[in-house]
């Protein structure tokens, strides 16, 4: 059995990369907002705002936002929730769900839960919530189709799984302007505005080894979904996979 | 991006209109507009409804009607009688449809106006000026199916997406 996965482009022994995956975000976390409104132009506020309405959570609803860093989606869910629903923000990584904390508080936004976990093994019962979402998280999670059963298992019946993700475009001219962009810009960006020129480089290279539209698809349904459909949004530069259990 | 809108209006009227949907658990429901390109699934679970594309033939009933027959329906016009008329086309489960249209008739509100007072974001502006555009043209045009069409066209605009077909592994 192949004991190795993939750090970007790189292929690392399986049981490194949620380290080295740390380490990417221990280092990016402070500049981790401003960095998405200048690496996406600002865009990515507006993937998440669709995928806020995509959701269909309602008052009362149970909301786990895995992956949720710095807490944009979390904070929105908590207004749709209102004080009967609950949400939970979490990280895997502590200096992320630090900033989320930090962030949450500075916005006046109370009542979410934290939790440090690990979204293979996610510490909850069957069936519990309403909705669960990951947003730019999956592509790092070192087994994607474990992940993909536990988020399975703690959704209710009906419940709605919402993936946004970096994914495949179509368009040629999207795609090289977006190779240029990725390989070239982004790391100089990183290295200008975060000191940090590596970690933006494994960005650019994760993203190209995350699955795409269609894979993530079909292992959204293969981890027992009984419905599963995408959304591509700026040409499928990001994906909106939005998967229901049966 | 009609999909995504009919969604959120649906559920945003199911939930500010106290609807319970319960007796529609884990059905899906295809409804097809006959003079509008407009073919949906309605999946009904966990008392809220997802509007997906298309799901391999697994739906528990097929609903075929006219928009102005689809009006009709929201206005209390009775479902046998319509089904009578030839003006509605249902295969399979026409209890399901029925609660369907029970469900619809309870809408008793003016989805418009209930919109833009609790809103305001693009998708209510939006789907406020469809209903009443779509309400108005089929009382006024001439030709109401083809401008029906026209009317939606420049509302609506597609954004690609998947088919989404039921997972029949599990």
């Amino acid at each position: 059995m192949d004991n190795t996965t993939h750090f970007g482009f790189k292929d690392v022994a399986t049981e490194d990369k949620q380290g080295m995956v740390r380490g990417v975000f221990d280092s990016v976390a402070s500049k981790y907002d401003l960095m998405n409104d200048v690496l996406s132009f600002g865009a990515h506020r507006l993937w998440k705002r669709y995928t806020i309405a995509s959701s269909n959570v309602k008052t009362g609803d149970k909301v786990l936002d895995i992956a949720g860093g710095t807490g944009d989606l979390a904070i929105e869910f908590r207004k749709k929730v209102g004080d009967s629903g609950q949400v939970i923000l979490s990280d895997i990584n502590a200096a992320m769900l630090g900033e989320g904390r930090k962030n949450l508080t500075n916005k006046g936004i109370f009542g979410v839960d934290f939790v440090q976990l690990n979204a293979q093994y996610l510490p909850f019962k069957d069936n519990t919530f309403d909705c669960i979402s990951i947003a730019f998280g999956l592509r790092n999670v070192t087994d994607k189709d474990q992940a993909l059963r536990e988020m399975h298992r703690i959704l209710k019946p009906g419940g709605c799984l919402l993936i946004l993700e970096f994914s495949t475009t179509d368009s040629e001219f999207l795609k090289k302007f977006y190779d240029f962009y990725s390989f070239n810009i982004m790391p100089k960006l990183g290295e200008i505005i975060a000191d940090d020129k590596d970690s933006y480089q494994y960005l650019a290279e994760s993203i190209r080894k995350h699955p795409d539209q269609e894979t993530l698809k079909d292992m959204v349904l293969e981890a027992g979904f009984g419905f599963c459909e995408y959304h591509n949004l700026s040409g499928g530069i990001v994906a909106l996979h939005k998967g229901i259990k049966a | 991006m009609q999909h995504f809108v009919l969604e959120q209006a649906l559920n945003f009227l199911i939930q500010n209109g106290d609807i319970n949907l319960k007796p529609l658990d884990q059905k899906i429901i295809r409804f097809s507009l006959k003079d509008l390109p407009l073919e949906v699934d309605f999946v009904c679970t966990n008392n809220r409804i997802f509007v997906v594309n298309d799901i391999n033939n697994v739906s528990d009933v097929d609903i075929k009607l006219t928009a102005n027959v689809f009006f009709a329906l929201f206005k209390g016009e009775d479902l046998t009688d319509l089904l009578k008329q030839d003006k509605i086309i249902i295969h399979g489960d026409v209890k399901t449809a029925q609660l369907l249209v029970d469900m619809l008739q309870a809408v008793d509100i003016d989805a418009e106006e209930i919109l833009s007072q609790y809103t305001g974001d693009i998708v209510a502006h939006e789907i406020g000026k469809i209903t009443g555009k779509i309400k108005k043209i089929t009382q006024e045009s001439s030709n109401p199916l083809e401008a029906l069409k026209d009317s939606v066209s420049n509302f609506l605009i597609n954004p690609s997406v998947s088919k989404t077909y039921k997972n029949n592994k599990h």
